[in-house]
């Protein structure tokens, strides 16, 4: 394990990332958004200090702030990190190494999340004017973290599966904004138009909106972020109050088996020559 | 044999680029693979690097079924592309530690071996420059090092001296010299015959993804040929030269050339020996008497013309 984190590709990524100017920038511009629209607001309605404590919206909105720029961050931190490196001609030189594509893929996913988790630490202290004003327990503040969490997780191994799948980097990154837009919005909106068309289609089998109470639909909803994140802030929007079971529980969990799922398919694509299980078992031959 | 390859051959959709070659090198041995663009060096290379699955046949570095033996073989072989780039943001000395690490080669050692590498390939003095910063030149030169960083028995370059200038080259060559003498078995391509001759213990030809000649320079520049292009520069009497030439039975199509003669010759060595003589006995000084620099080049012509076509 040691030596996992130790590998050389983290060093050498940390590196080159941390080295170059565009991260100061993305640090830069990313604090500016997080910090200037919440204090913008606060500027535009100044509160009493007898009303701190009592301000749900700043917090409802600093969250969203946090989901939106996670969404735009994440896939793009990955979505170069394989077709980045065949663009500069450096893959094929990896490839003969002896680092196995899993490790490939996963120090860069790692390398990602290094500077997602920067981009996080570094917000915290505005979390705090947001916590001063705003009524949240610290219990929604873990739930709110966990989920960030896992969308970076997720939407990080969705721009490295692109990556790696699509040769160039600019396809690569409108292919993940894609996919994650139908997780954000596409599944939301499916959830609506299922939900309504039976309920019109069948009204007698759903009295009163009964259709939305149907476990598949509520499935539904449960892999949706926004769904996910209306929960975790306390607020509800159409129909997600009437979920049976814990959303966000059901969010992680299938988050995280999708992000498994696109780490080993992956390092599978990676792979140069791509063995088929019934190759597995034979035992290498040394002639000579 | 450290290099073998057993009916390869490789198909990209309908395209034949590589059918049913046989190669075997021996240790120690450089092997100059020769061909015009599209030939296929660079495909069978592929495969002999693991990157890359043959459609048919076999291929074995040191012993190891490439494609059953892919991590043997990465152990014992260094590739370098015809085209590779660098990381930005490291310097040469991070980006050999780089591939030492990726290596597993343990960290303690590290720093010896990356300053032995450098060493070898005359970039000590730029050790903490950004590789992004270096020269073409010396980018390939630091791209030999990071072949070399796990001590392979066993080099594949492709195209190494391609877009250097002539000084450069030359500083390439010195170094390939180097790894011929420590012993390692180099496979090296190019499209460019002159540039390999010098270097190479046996040479390959391939013209279409088809090996159509293979043996020493020596053997595949003669082969079924006894007529070459020779060239004669004489600081006096070049005129006498120029005479004696011109009534040679042997000889024909007599040129000025560059300050000197240029003809076709049709005979054997030992016939090439006596007309020398027959020049110095005629008082001319002659300075320069052999086969024409432009030999190897026409000998490549004569070879690949109509395979195909
Ligand atoms: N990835 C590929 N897909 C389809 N055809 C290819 C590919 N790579 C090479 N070829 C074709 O295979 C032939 C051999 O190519 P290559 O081995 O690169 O030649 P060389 O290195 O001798 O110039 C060429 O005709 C080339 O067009
Ligand atoms: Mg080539």
């Amino acid at each position: 394990m040691n030596s996992f984190f130790f590998n050389p590709i983290l060093v050498k990524e940390m590196r080159e990332r941390f080295r170059s100017k565009k991260t100061v920038c993305i640090l830069a511009i990313y604090l500016l958004i997080m910090g200037g629209i919440p204090i913008g607001f606060l500027l535009m309605d100044p509160m009493k200090a007898a009303a701190l404590g009592e301000n749900r919206n700043l917090f409802l909105l600093s969250a969203g702030i946090h989901y939106a720029m996670v969404c735009f961050v994440a896939p793009a931190l990955t979505a170069g990190a394989i077709s980045g490196e065949r663009e500069r001609q450096t893959l094929q030189i990896l490839l003969t190494t002896q680092l196995s594509t899993r490790t490939i893929i996963l120090s860069k996913l790692i390398t990602s999340l290094a500077f997602s988790c920067l981009l996080l630490v570094a917000t915290m202290p505005l979390y705090s004017i947001v916590m001063l004003y705003g009524s949240v327990s610290p219990e929604q503040m873990a739930k709110l973290i966990l989920f960030l969490a896992i969308n970076v997780l997720f939407l990080g191994s969705l721009g490295l599966f692109c990556s790696t799948w699509i040769k160039r980097t600019s396809v690569s990154t409108i292919t993940s904004y894609g996919i994650a837009f139908f997780f954000v919005v596409g599944t939301g909106l499916l959830f609506f138009f299922i939900g309504e068309s039976l309920q019109q289609a069948y009204p007698e089998l759903f009295p009163d909106d009964g259709v939305w109470k149907l476990s598949q639909l509520q499935m539904l909803a449960g892999i949706n972020p926004v769904f996910v994140l209306f929960g975790i802030l306390g607020e509800s929007i159409a129909h997600s109050d009437q979920i049976t079971f814990s959303p966000w529980l059901f969010f992680s969990c299938f988050y995280l088996s999708l992000t498994v799922i696109f780490v080993f398919w992956s390092a599978y694509l990676l792979k140069p020559i791509r063995r088929t299980w019934w190759s597995w078992k034979k035992r290498p031959v040394r002639v000579k | 044999m450290v290099i073998e390859t057993v009916h390869l051959s490789k198909q990209y959709g309908n395209l034949q680029a590589l059918s049913d070659l046989n190669l075997s090198i021996d240790e120690g041995k450089v092997f100059g693979f020769i061909g015009p663009n599209g030939a296929g060096k660079s495909t069978t290379m592929l495969i002999l690097s693991t990157l890359l699955e043959q459609t048919d046949g076999d291929a074995y570095v040191c012993g190891y079924n490439v494609r059953k033996d892919p991590v043997s073989v990465r152990q014992s072989l260094g590739y370098m592309p015809d085209f590779f780039g660098v990381y930005d943001n490291l310097t040469a000395v991070e980006y050999l530690e780089f591939y030492a690490g990726a290596f597993k080669i343990p960290a303690p050692k590290r720093r010896a071996l990356v300053a032995d590498l450098l060493e070898l390939v005359n970039l000590s003095h730029k050790a903490d420059a950004f590789v992004d910063s270096l020269s073409r030149g010396m980018q390939q030169r630091l791209g030999l090092a990071r072949c070399l960083v796990h001590d392979p028995a066993v080099l594949i370059l492709d195209e190494p001296a391609s877009g250097l200038d002539p000084r450069a080259r030359i500083e390439l060559r010195e170094i390939i010299k180097q790894l011929r003498e420590m012993g390692k078995t180099i496979l090296i391509s190019s499209h460019i015959l002159p540039e390999l001759a010098e270097l190479c213990d046996d040479i390959g030809v391939i013209e279409q993804g088809r090996l159509i000649a293979c043996g020493s320079v020596h053997e595949v520049s003669n082969r079924d040929r006894e007529m070459s292009i020779m060239q004669l520069r004489a600081l006096h009497n070049q005129n006498t030269a120029a005479l004696i030439l011109s009534n040679h039975s042997s000889v024909s199509n007599l040129e000025e050339y560059m300050g000197g003669l240029r003809f076709y010759f049709t005979g054997s060595e030992q016939q090439k020996a006596d007309l020398l003589q027959e020049l110095i006995k005629a008082q001319v000084v002659v300075v320069y008497f052999g086969d024409s620099k432009a030999n190897l080049e026409d000998v490549f012509l004569s070879i690949t013309e109509g395979v195909g076509g």
